[in-house]
């Protein structure tokens, strides 16, 4: 029973971790791989099945003129929106939420958890109604094709998850601490700053952490919002495609484009597993 | 270190309501500088309102508080300088067990030195001397509950240290140590602290004076003995004491006596001005022991059963309808079911309405 026990459970492990890395390594192949080797049938091992090249990878840091398709631009536009959307969704976010939590509001029938509510409403909007909205925004603003412009409406669809994420975490974070640091000493100003943020950090890690993966795969309002002067990299992928499908140099930038996600993910386990979500008081 | 005045104060958590429903009625009343008191009631009674509006989380509905003669009804919590203690422990999980100490010192730009010399002689008291330097949410319960509470005795100069059942967390021997500290420390500093509770011998040992309160209202004020001797109030006298006071219907038949199942009893109370005649005779079992050989306040009863609880016996008797305990030493000797019983005059407490006379 027991032998049977653990034999599915590392069955079922392995049979995920194939399920989930395969596609990785898959890419990572092709990645390496020209013409001759993806059409020419089923091949897997370097060296043995197919001669590995570097084309696929040459070809994205090259510049157009030398017949390249430079993805370290849009790399690093995509990594500046990204970043800057969600520290300021993050900031913005957590005070928000932050008020949300502590303080009551009341405006005819709404009431804190309505405001609540309707940030995370944004969120469960189909993102092509906003398409409309916001390229007219933007573009009485004369932000389209900016990367400002990006930068403000990643802030619109990132913010209501910070709020969402936080409002939840303090209104676990008990209020005894805001008052403890209170009668200590500490202005309000004080006590957030001091006190319950300090406490609040791996809620601001988890809040970062979809701010980012939200930010950097959107594909749609990079696609729309932009034209020549500024592109995002996942826009700048799907431009690669071509009559003839580049496997090797898709494959390659896709694995780019997650390497951020990966590092991003390695990094909040650590400080999630540390077990910092305990409460304060007890 | 002050004198706290309150004065009028009420409060309602819905103020604006037509039909406001009071937390706290109205009441007046004042916390000499180097006290301890002891706020003392069932749950739900007003004790965390009356704390919280003293140290300015809660603004009354009306009346004004006053530390030292000086207005503080509008002044900010942290301006206040006071110090609290809640119910269960309190800390800053990212600082260290000093930190967390010197926090208060630190938001009042305490010099450094001075800090230190603060946070290791409340170390020292609290035993958390060793602990110094160790994450303060490593610790266990009732060590950080010591943490809320040195944040608290660390500042020499706070109005007060308001306690909020400070102890509830912490096993009954550290418990009965801190209860010593706590005294001692009052004694040491002249701080004044207020200590809410709803265990009464916490509160009579720990205080000099307790305040009683019951359904938002405070019902009497006074040290220890007062209260057990002369409850104010019928439900002081149900609340405090173990067993409760004794408590008989009856009628006024007298100027100084009441009918007690046909006998006389008399009392030290002048009953010349009652409204009407229905009262209730309250007397402390403490009080009531075998007749000797006095020959009155008498009362013939059966007994039903003595309880040996160690140091004293407690005797359940019937008295007509009534049930009436009573308290004697270990050594006495019951004879058998049918006893006398003395109730001495002058520790007989008359309610009228449920109040004392």
């Amino acid at each position: 029973m027991n032998k049977l026990y653990i034999f599915l459970k590392y069955f079922f492990i392995v049979v995920w971790t194939v399920f989930v890395v395969a596609p990785f390594l898959w890419a990572l192949t092709t990645s390496f791989k020209d013409f001759q080797s993806v059409n020419g049938g089923v091949t897997y091992i370097p060296w043995v099945d197919f001669e590995p090249n570097l084309e696929g990878w040459k070809v994205l840091v090259k510049s157009p003129a030398k017949g390249g398709v430079d993805i370290i631009e849009p790399y690093f536009n995509s990594l500046f929106v990204t970043c800057t959307a969600s520290l300021i969704s993050i900031i913005l976010g957590t005070l928000s939420a932050y008020a949300l939590s502590r303080y009551t509001f009341k405006a005819g029938f709404v009431k804190n958890n309505d405001i609540t509510f309707f940030f995370i409403s944004q969120r469960i909007m189909p993102p092509i109604v906003l398409s409309i909205p916001f390229f007219l925004f933007l573009s009485s603003i004369n932000l389209l094709d900016s990367l400002t412009g990006l930068i403000v409406v990643y802030i619109v669809l990132l913010m209501p998850i910070a709020v969402w994420i936080m409002v939840d975490f303090f209104n676990k974070v008990p209020r005894e601490i805001d008052e403890t640091a209170l009668i200590d000493g500490c202005n309000p100003y004080q006590a957030f700053l001091k006190v319950v943020l300090p406490n609040s950090i791996p809620g601001l890690i988890v809040a970062g952490m979809f701010c980012i993966i939200f930010g950097w795969i959107d594909f749609f309002f990079a696609f729309i919002l932009t034209f020549t002067e500024v592109q995002l990299l996942p826009v700048k992928i799907v431009a690669l495609n071509s009559s003839v499908t580049p496997w090797w140099s898709l494959s390659a930038s896709a694995l780019v484009s997650v390497a951020p996600l990966i590092i991003v993910a390695f990094i909040v386990e650590r400080y999630l597993s540390k077990g910092n979500l305990s409460g304060a008081i007890k | 270190m002050a004198k706290i005045d309150l004065s009028n104060i009420s409060h309602s958590y819905n103020p604006n309501d037509p039909n406001p429903v009071y937390a706290l009625n109205p009441f007046s009343m004042t916390w000499e500088n180097g006290n301890r008191y002891a706020i003392l009631g069932p749950s739900g009674c007003g004790k965390t309102t009356m704390l919280n509006i003293v140290s300015g989380l809660v603004r009354p509905s009306a009346g004004r508080i006053l530390f030292d003669n000086k207005d503080v009804t509008d002044l900010k919590t942290e301006d206040r300088n006071i110090a609290q203690v809640f119910q269960f422990p309190v800390i800053y999980n990212t600082m260290t067990v000093y930190e967390n100490l010197a926090f208060p010192l630190k938001c009042r730009d305490f010099s450094k030195s001075k800090t230190d010399e603060r946070v290791n002689s409340v170390a020292e008291t609290l035993n958390l001397k060793s602990f110094l330097n160790s994450p303060a949410r490593k610790l266990t319960a009732d060590q950080k509950q010591l943490i809320s509470l040195g944040r608290g005795l660390v500042r020499e100069d706070v109005a007060a240290v308001l306690m909020d059942e400070p102890l509830t967390v912490i096993d009954p021997d550290l418990k009965f140590r801190l209860r010593r500290n706590l005294k001692e420390i009052n004694e040491q500093y002249k701080t004044t602290l207020v200590y809410v509770t709803h265990d009464q011998n916490e509160a009579m040992t720990f205080a000099d004076n307790i305040i009683v309160m019951s359904e938002g209202e405070v019902v009497q004020t006074g040290s220890p003995k007062e209260l057990f001797e002369r409850p104010n109030t019928t439900f002081v006298g149900y609340f405090i004491g173990s067993p409760a006071m004794n408590l008989f219907e009856s009628e006024a038949s007298s100027n100084d006596s009441v009918k007690i199942n046909n006998t006389l009893i008399k009392t030290h109370t002048n009953l010349s001005n009652l409204k009407t005649k229905k009262i209730k005779l309250g007397i402390r079992s403490e009080f009531i022991k075998i007749a000797q050989n006095q020959n009155e306040n008498l009362v013939d009863v059966n007994v039903e059963k003595v309880e040996d609880l160690g140091n004293y016996k407690l005797i359940t008797a019937k008295l007509g309808d009534f049930t009436i305990k009573s308290k004697v030493t270990r050594d006495t000797e019951i004879p058998n079911s049918k006893v006398k019983l003395h109730i001495p005059a002058d520790r007989c407490c008359v309610y009228e309405d449920n109040k004392l006379i």
